[in-house]
């Protein structure tokens, strides 16, 4: 077969963007809903975000929003959580509800002809959880053991440890989970308190997306939510704000290879500087083209993982640059790291490592956006961040304007100072 | 490792059977498909639902094809066509795909190998032409050939240490042998070990010509920029005419066909499979709901029964195995060695049942629902839904596959007792059993 070179002649004509239909309301009593028709697939996708989570608990109550979630699929008014479960399943679909960072979701999926049925008992869910007191010990139990598997996970534990020490003394330093001391104390009483405080109508934002029409989704929103009363205002919490003291903690458990995480606070997402900072956390560790995996990786053979994180988050967030290697090139996969952390803030990254990064970056949020169930939660999650819904289209003009300097500004700002945690192998 | 995975049908065809809330049906998403002037069948869809599109590129080439003194060459060659071209050093794929932030992937069954990438719409044409570049360009680097020999050997380790998926693949030996759907399709250590550069390349020209090429294009492109993209590139391939030889008759599955094995795991696994209807056959319908009923869900026959009830195992699943050549229906199960003798005494006794009494209406519903969302969450992303005509055009056909809910929508529940009674009899199963010991393998 002879060779052949394939160069397309044909006009670089790109179809248009995906246009989406969304609609919006916010009912009298403040309850919003989104909603998004996508016609490609028949299915139906319902994401409910309450504002209710991490940021309001202390170290006293850590972990209870999400002890509340485990506790509601338990059961309702009308049926236990195993009817509800198979209820579920018989529209083709499942239901979940956990306690995050800055909110707490209740998530569902079914057969798109079954929307008003899953909508239902979205809001069965949400509304009228039994949240009986013969369930609780139980749930604590079970979170317990959740815990302990998450402490005996070297990697787990490597980044739990990094917020407790990045974060000092504000609540993302705790594990949405909580601890064991925090959920020994917490009871029956606190955990419905919580609930009653939380699940309020201008707390909580419906989206549901896939084959469904707005019209009707937003008048069966308002039959099942519009009902609410409004409830009494739940203060922003004021909470000490985190403190990056720049330390470095060593932990030892037994695992097979050591973790290494090095980084520093970042901007929230509605900050100027936040596509900045997503695009330098690329360039370092987006990939098998970042610069750790690189470097470390592939030129030196002094990590098997290399990857930085940079999730948005209402208060400061955390950039974090993260090996896992094997113990006896710990030393220097910890000097390396530093060095590309030296390196970053010192020259200025080049134009085709620039536009790789911005290309990674925004391939992997097309590519993160494709679901129903991905599609609702972005939805309810920007609204509630209260970025608005063109925040997408903002976001992606913004990191296709990050220049070099840019990059170089922000990782002289954000990478100043490291908060360190090394786990070794015992 | 991949079996065969059942398509089902497209479900825009079921507007008729929206109940509550009917909403205007929507524009008709239907795939285009031509054949192009050397061979290569282009299929088309567009589909809005994100800015990405699917490009996949099936072979009419798998497993089967492979002769005795060749097995594992087609899985190889999946993994050694992202290593390099002519103009593509290797990495450079990898990297080039990733600065996209696409992603890449390659499967090889017994009836097809295929090749897939995801890539935000901005880059369908690269990506067009990585995808023809590699199906006639690979240039199977030396040091890449050996230094994937490690890669592979550890898939086979993987495969070996993972008692479920080493029961699937020692089932369908154990049943299909000497038939090339009871080969390995990863190949055996030491022909790989001695695999060489000059075998790679003789069976890639062999097998990658046109008219075994199906292209799959599925996202948010326009059908006639991809069709001449697609023109531009895949059409200019020199045409060759395709090799694929006949198969041999499927044999009978028996008392002959059972194998115990030794493991070092604590607990046991037990395998049955009984030979049912392959793809073509107007039984698949019925088998895929039958497959469901019995073993699909917590709520299956075998999962009460053989797990709730009776107690004998720790878990219970069937599986349809549907190939274009042969249909398999397999039980599977974890339980404890003491328990292996009356666990299958209990699988044959549900499967009787069915026989005797056959399956009832709640039991047909909820595996169409099963069946349904199952189909309904796959088609929602254009790689789902280009995996579903790639899958139907190479094995099966294209109309097959876009009629077939309303087709298993059609089966009664007497039609499911039918086919339990003409596949599934009390001896004509094959078996494999792990037990505990040391390991023989």
């Amino acid at each position: 077969m002879t060779r052949l070179v394939f160069a397309v002649l044909a006009a670089g004509l790109l179809a248009a963007p995906a246009v989406a239909q969304e609609s919006r309301e916010r009912l009298d009593n403040g309850f919003t809903v989104l909603v998004r028709e996508n016609p490609v697939a028949p299915v139906v996708a319902v994401s409910l975000l309450v504002k209710m989570g991490t940021r309001w608990e202390e170290p006293a109550n850590a972990g209870i929003s999400n002890f509340v979630h485990a506790v509601m699929v338990r059961g309702t008014a009308k049926r236990t959580g195993a009817e509800l479960a198979e209820s579920i399943a018989a529209l083709g679909g499942k239901l979940n509800a956990k306690g995050e960072v800055d909110y707490s979701e209740i998530s569902a999926t079914a057969l798109s002809r079954f929307w008003r049925e899953v909508l239902g008992f979205t809001a069965e869910l949400a509304l009228e959880p039994k949240l009986a007191a013969g369930e609780v010990d139980g749930e604590r139990d079970w979170l317990l053991g959740r815990i302990q598997k998450r402490r005996d996970n070297a990697p787990a534990r490597a980044f739990d440890e990094f917020f407790a020490a990045l974060y000092g003394p504000h609540p993302y330093a705790i594990p949405a989970l909580g601890t064991p001391a925090s959920l020994a104390r917490i009871d029956h009483p606190a955990l419905v308190a919580w609930y009653r405080r939380f699940y309020q109508p201008e707390r909580m934002t419906l989206a549901v997306s896939g084959q469904i029409s707005p019209g009707e989704v937003l008048a069966e929103a308002r039959r099942l939510f519009g009902g609410l009363p409004r409830g009494a205002v739940v203060g922003e919490p004021s909470r000490p704000a985190p403190a990056n003291r720049g330390e470095r903690r060593t932990f030892e458990q037994p695992a097979q290879q050591a973790q290494i995480l090095a980084g520093g606070l970042a901007p929230s997402l509605d900050h100027p500087d936040h596509a900045a900072v997503k695009v330098l956390s690329t360039v370092l560790g987006g990939g098998m083209a970042g610069r750790l995996f690189v470097e470390l990786r592939d030129k030196r053979g002094l990590a098997y993982t290399a990857a930085a994180y940079y999730d948005p988050v209402v208060d400061p967030g955390a950039l974090v640059l993260y090996l896992g290697t094997a113990p006896e090139n710990a030393t220097k996969a910890e000097e390396a790291l530093l060095r590309e952390v030296e390196r970053v803030r010192r020259d200025p990254v080049g134009v085709d490592e620039l536009n790789r990064a911005k290309g990674y970056l925004l391939g992997r949020y097309a590519m993160d956006r494709r679901t129903n169930e991905r599609q609702a939660w972005y939805l309810a999650f920007y609204e509630l961040e209260g970025v608005g819904p063109d925040y997408p289209e903002r976001y992606r003009r913004a990191v296709e304007a990050v220049t070099p300097s840019d990059v170089l500004r922000v990782a002289r700002q954000y990478l100043a100072t490291l908060t360190t945690v090394v786990l070794r192998p015992r | 490792m991949a079996r065969a995975r059942l398509g089902l049908g497209v479900v825009l065809l079921l507007a008729g059977c929206a109940t509550a809330g009917a909403m205007a049906p929507s524009p008709a998403a239907t795939p285009t498909r031509e054949v192009l002037p050397n061979g290569v069948v282009l299929i088309v869809q567009e589909q809005r639902a994100s800015e990405v599109v699917a490009l996949q590129l099936w072979m009419r080439m798998g497993g089967r094809d492979e002769a005795t003194d060749e097995l594992g060459l087609a899985h190889y060659i999946e993994h050694m066509l992202f290593k390099g071209t002519p103009t593509r050093p290797p990495g450079s794929i990898d990297t080039l795909i990733e600065g996209f932030g696409g992603t890449s992937n390659a499967f090889t069954s017994y009836d097809t190998t295929h090749y897939d990438f995801v890539v935000p719409t901005a880059h369908l044409r690269a990506g067009v032409e990585l995808l023809a570049d590699l199906a006639v360009n690979a240039s199977f680097p030396p040091e890449e050939i050996e230094s994937e020999k490690k890669v592979v050997f550890e898939e086979m380790n993987l495969i070996e240490d993972d008692p479920e998926k080493f029961l699937l693949r020692r089932l369908y030996e154990v049943a299909y042998s000497p038939h090339p759907y009871g080969r390995p399709l990863l190949g055996r250590r030491e022909f790989i070990e001695k695999l060489d550069r000059d075998q790679l390349r003789r069976f890639y020209r062999k097998h990658f010509v046109p008219k075994s090429m199906v292209l799959v294009v599925v996202g948010a492109a326009e059908p006639a920029l991809v069709r001449r993209l697609v023109e531009a590139t895949f059409g200019r391939v020199e045409p060759a005419a395709p090799s694929r030889g006949a198969t041999p008759p499927v044999p009978t599955f028996g008392p002959s066909r059972r194998v115990d094995v030794r493991r070092a795991e604590k607990q046991a696994y037990l395998g049955l499979a009984w030979q049912t209807a392959p793809l073509a056959n107007e039984d698949v319908y019925a088998v895929d709901l039958l497959t469901s009923i019995l073993g699909d869900s917590p709520s299956s026959r075998l999962n009460q029964t053989v797990r709730e009830r009776l107690r004998l195992v720790a878990t219970i699943e069937a599986g349809y195995g549907a190939f274009e050549k042969a249909g398999v229906v397999t039980v599977t199960a974890r339980l404890e060695p003491a328990d292996l003798d009356r666990a299958e005494a209990a699988i044959l006794d549900v499967i009787r049942k069915v026989r005797a009494e056959g399956v009832t209406e709640a039991e047909r519903q909820r595996a169409l629902i099963t069946a349904e969302s199952s189909y309904a969450f796959d088609i929602e992303t254009a790689e789902g839904l280009a995996k579903t005509y790639g899958q139907a055009e190479t094995t099966w056909t294209l109309d097959n596959e876009l009629a077939y809910l309303s087709r298993l929508r059609g089966i009664t529940a007497a039609q499911i007792q039918a086919v339990a009674r003409k596949y599934f009899g009390d001896d004509n199963y094959a078996r494999v059993r792990f037990v505990p010991g040391t390991s023989s393998r």
